[in-house]
């Protein structure tokens, strides 16, 4: 038992390590593209004035970085820091899962806790695959901090080993899951790569109001996941927040301010909150007043931080003009070859682990290979999103952004698949869900 | 040699790039130059035929198909936003579910649309035969024009063809054979080489462009192996509720099951642990097979292709029988257990005595109406017996209404005419194991299928098909290369070939595309890179 307790604080001491290591590894990134950005600029008039209408300002800055010496400046460096901290903090991933399938008894990926902290492990060890055949450092940097947002969603669920009920008994809880896992991991990658190529790609001139808001929802969306994340974190774990309702129709409880109660409450039964009554207002019959409730916070915490994180990384100027400024540079092709190869690799491990070894497992516990149950739905949605993203690109016209854009929202399809379908959507994989 | 323009260069429908002059893409196969024949005929083709020429041209285009993947997509999320019929977990019909869970209107919509069981609806099966056909047309039109460009390469290209590959390099030339060295080194290197005039071709991984059309055909498999589901006898579903120790036959056939003892057990914090049907499976009245079905351990019997397999789907408990005594005048004259699912008509407790069952409602209730007492549900919820004693003369002793007790803290009803009555001492439950029985003939096709999908997956995805074209001009050689999967790969490949051979390249990432695209100014930062 003392063993095992151990082994489990190991877990959680490494995930941290893991956790820590891919926020340092974001920043270097990020830091090391500003700072090569910053020197391109200054570089930039003196590079017009030696050649007329030719080189590129970056040689210009190999040009005075061999003047300087052997010396490299930080903004040079910081992509290596951020490569050993991301194979770090995989390797910490790596010893926190280990110790927690020892410690608990089962490998783990058996709740939403493990199970998502489980994704951003593969998507980091997917990142490493990648970058070791293309070097392409200015990945990391959507890559990493996509890494870190999940594995901070993770925090959000129940930490407590839960012993595996007679359905999840079965070798094919290993299979399934982590290939399915690790192919979600390559599309992660193949996320970073098309949205980097979207914004590389994007006219500012010819851009529709309606694709410019499409991008910019992107990293609104990631705002939201992160302002929810460190919210729900800290009123339910440190501060032990809880609103219990009891009603007719059985027990709610909440871990946020109830603003919209479960159906049946009345409002200001849970006391308030600076003057305004909880709840607000109950829920309608067909919403869940508790998602509702998560969906409003996550609203109205994420579009502050978002406005914040514009205003610190680009002075205000949206992440589509920001970001899009640091990837002018950057070879559009090979950001569409990096985005197409992590699918290219992550779409056949997933349809082994997502659709083929689903469906052996189905047949063995349930007696059927497809059910059509939510999970396999959605499951079998992704998967035909980006079959759509390898035919698209062989079609004249839709290449490119077209594509790009299936691979961004095929990302989101996995993610609404792991989380949404748990959280939104029972069914029969509903044992596996937490709550909001 | 005529000069070609940039857009003939690649083909229409794949983009594949494509060969001086050619026809048809050496890719997928669809003819590129107007008026090229697509099946020759003679005279004028009849209305019928022109017909299914235009609907072959419809099935064999990527982008109907990739229309259609969006579309079957769509559908589907569709149908996981709405509770589907079957899976809901409710015991009313459609008809009473639907409207009550989301309103009547939009209820009856729901079901009208075929939203409520959205994956067997005439439309969702339509997109899926639709893509079906696709599938099967797109890989005819394309599988053998394919095979034969791949047979027959053309070695000697033009330099314009080489000059727009994504990959270039120049090698100077050495005396006498100049393509020599360059044949040697990517011979070495496992490629396939032909030689004509001043060209030279190379190419391995071919295999690799076959891949998709393996994908399809497994596809295809899997498709025919769901479809035939509907084959009479193809997949049986039955559902068995069967009580400890009893015996069930499984309708239709000669087999039937025997639960010796379902087993429940639970985690310390009350979670369920195992589920176990210690099962006997008996064939023309033969035990044949003893096996504990668990939730991943179905019990299987038959052939390896078709077998019939009992799966542990669910459990039950229920009141099982009630333990009496019957006391006369405060004297227990013996003991009896009353089944409460289906007693027997009378119980003889000893040869003096015995109860006769004159009525049993299992959920007594009076009817509101005529006041009459009848069953309320199905469930053994509120026991109820009307019993008669006699002796062994069959003379009436007494009467007795008796409610029997279900629960240990609620005292057993009685009303008693006479001396003698029943006393209640106990309650048993009786455990249903929930199986689900299950045949069906089309797993082992559906299973050949993804077999060859993953095959096919395998192919596509890693084994990579490179092609490269040299033409020997005068004091050196112009090299060309290009790939379906990883262009990246190709640069990393040939680039220390043709470094060996004293060259560079010319065209590629990070040095600026052959077609004359701007260059890109920040590099991937690799060795390789830098040179």
């Amino acid at each position: 038992m003392i063993i095992q307790e151990t082994l489990l604080s190991v877990s959680f001491w490494s995930l941290g390590v893991a956790f820590f290591s891919y926020v340092a590894a974001s920043i270097f990134y990020v830091a090391g593209i500003i700072g090569l950005r910053r020197a391109a600029a200054t570089a930039a008039p003196a590079a017009a004035t030696a050649a007329a209408g030719g080189a590129a300002p970056l040689e210009a800055v190999a040009a005075e970085e061999g003047a300087e010496g052997a010396s490299r400046p930080f903004y040079r460096q910081a992509p290596d820091w951020a490569f050993a901290l991301i194979t770090l903090g995989t390797a910490a991933h790596a010893v926190g899962i280990l110790t927690r399938w020892q410690g608990g008894g089962h490998w783990p990926t058996a709740n939403m806790y493990e199970f998502i902290g489980f994704m951003a492990f593969t998507s980091m060890l997917a990142f490493q695959v990648i970058y070791r055949m293309y070097r392409f450092p200015v990945l990391g940097a959507l890559a990493a901090p996509v890494a870190v947002i999940i594995l901070a969603y993770s925090y959000v669920f129940p930490r407590e080993v839960q012993p595996l009920i007679p359905a999840l008994q079965s070798y094919w809880l290993y299979l399934h899951v982590s290939t399915a896992a690790l192919g979600e991991g390559f599309f992660a990658v193949a996320f970073a790569g098309a949205l980097l190529y979207l914004l590389r790609t994007r006219d500012p001139e010819r851009e529709s109001r309606l694709a410019g808001l499409a991008l910019e929802s992107v990293f609104w969306f990631a705002s939201m996941l992160l302002a929810y994340t460190a919210l729900a974190y800290l009123l339910r774990y440190v501060l032990n927040q809880e609103w219990i309702f009891v009603l007719d129709g059985g027990v709610a409880r909440y871990h946020m301010p109830p603003l919209i109660g479960p159906q049946g409450s009345t409002p200001g039964m849970s006391g308030s909150l600076l003057g305004l009554p909880l709840p607000v207002a109950a829920a309608p019959a067909w919403l869940a007043g508790k998602n509702a409730n998560t969906f409003v916070f996550a609203i109205l915490m994420g579009t502050p931080v978002y406005y914040f994180l514009r205003a610190l990384l680009f002075r205000g100027r949206s992440f589509r003009e920001g970001l899009g400024n640091l990837a002018r540079n950057l070879d559009a092709d090979l950001l569409d070859e990096i985005s197409y190869r992590g699918v290219a690799i992550g779409y056949p491990i997933f349809t082994l682990g997502g659709l083929v070894f689903a469906m052996f497992w189905a047949k063995e516990a349930w007696g059927r290979y497809w059910f059509w149950d939510p999970k396999e739905t959605w499951a079998f949605i992704a998967w035909m999103v980006y079959s759509a993203y390898l035919h698209l690109r062989l079609n004249r016209g839709w290449e490119g952004r077209p594509s790009a854009w299936t691979a961004v929202v095929g990302f989101g399809v996995i993610l609404f698949t792991l989380v949404g379908v748990n959280l939104l959507i029972v069914g029969l994989h509903s044992y596996a869900g937490g709550d909001l | 040699m005529a000069q070609v323009q940039p857009a003939q260069d690649r083909c229409p429908d794949c983009r594949a790039v494509l060969p001086p002059a050619a026809r048809y893409c050496p890719s997928c196969g669809v003819p590129v130059r107007p008026g090229t024949p697509v099946r020759r005929r003679q005279g004028e083709p009849s209305a019928w035929v022109q017909f299914l020429d235009a609907a072959w041209d419809f099935f064999a285009s990527t982008k109907v198909a990739t229309v259609l993947i969006i579309l079957i997509a769509l559908a589907a999320i569709g149908g996981s936003l709405v509770e589907q019929e079957g899976l809901y977990q409710d015991w009313r019909p459609p008809e009473l579910y639907y409207p009550e869970r989301y309103g009547a209107t939009l209820g009856r919509l729901l079901m009208a649309t075929g939203l409520t069981h959205a994956y067997t609806s005439w439309w969702f099966l339509t997109l899926i035969y639709l893509l079906v056909i696709s599938l099967i047309v797109c890989s005819l039109q394309r599988l053998i024009p394919l095979h034969r460009a791949l047979q027959k390469p053309t070695v000697e290209k033009h330099e314009g063809f080489l000059r727009r590959q994504p990959v270039q390099g120049e090698i100077p030339a050495v005396e006498g054979d100049p393509l020599a060295p360059l044949e040697a080194a990517l011979k070495h290197r496992g490629f396939r080489t032909w030689r004509q005039g001043r060209g030279l071709h190379a190419d391995r991984g071919r295999l690799g462009r076959y891949g998709p059309y393996v994908i399809h055909i497994g596809l295809i498999i899997a498709a025919f192996a769901a479809t035939a589901k509907v084959l009479p006898g193809w997949d049986i579903t039955e559902d068995l509720w069967v009580a400890d120790g009893q015996t069930v036959t499984i309708p239709g056939t000669h087999l039937a099951i025997r639960n010796n003892r379902f087993v429940l057990e639970t985690y310390p914090n009350g979670m369920p642990r195992l589920f176990q049907t210690q099962a006997t499976l008996i064939d023309s009245g033969q035990e044949v097979l003893h096996h504990n079905i668990e939730v991943n351990q179905p019990l299987r019997y038959g052939p390896w292709w078709g077998p019939w397999e009992i799966y542990q789907a669910s459990f039950r408990e229920e009141p099982g029988a009630a333990q009496m005594e019957l006391v006369w005048d405060g004297r227990v004259l013996g003991e009896l257990e009353l089944d409460l699912k289906s007693p027997q008509p009378e119980y003889s407790v000893n040869s003096d005595v015995t109860v006769v069952v004159e009525r049993y409602f299992h959920d007594f209730g009076l009817d509101p109406e005529t006041g009459d007492p009848v069953n309320k549900s199905r469930e053994i919820a509120n026991p109820v017996f009307l019993l008669r004693f006699v002796d062994n003369e069959g003379k009436e002793l007494g009467r007795q209404a008796l409610n029997v007790s279900l629960h240990e803290d609620v005292a057993p009803g009685s009303v008693v005419e006479g001396e003698i009555a029943l006393r209640q001492t106990g309650i048993t439950s009786r455990w249903y194991t929930g199986l689900r029985i299950h045949k069906d003939l089309t797993v082992p096709y559906m299973y050949a299928g993804l077999a060859v999908v993953m095959l096919g997956m395998y192919i596509t995805f890693f084994v990579f098909h490179r092609q490269i074209w040299a033409l020997a001009l005068g004091d050196r050689v112009l090299v060309g290369g290009r790939t379906n999967k990883n262009r990246w790969g190709l640069q990393q490949e040939l680039r220390p070939v043709i470094r060996q051979l004293g060259g560079f390249l010319t065209a590629g990432f990070g040095l600026g595309s052959g077609a004359g695209a701007p260059g890109l100014s920040q590099q991937p930062r690799s060795p390789q890179g830098r040179d």
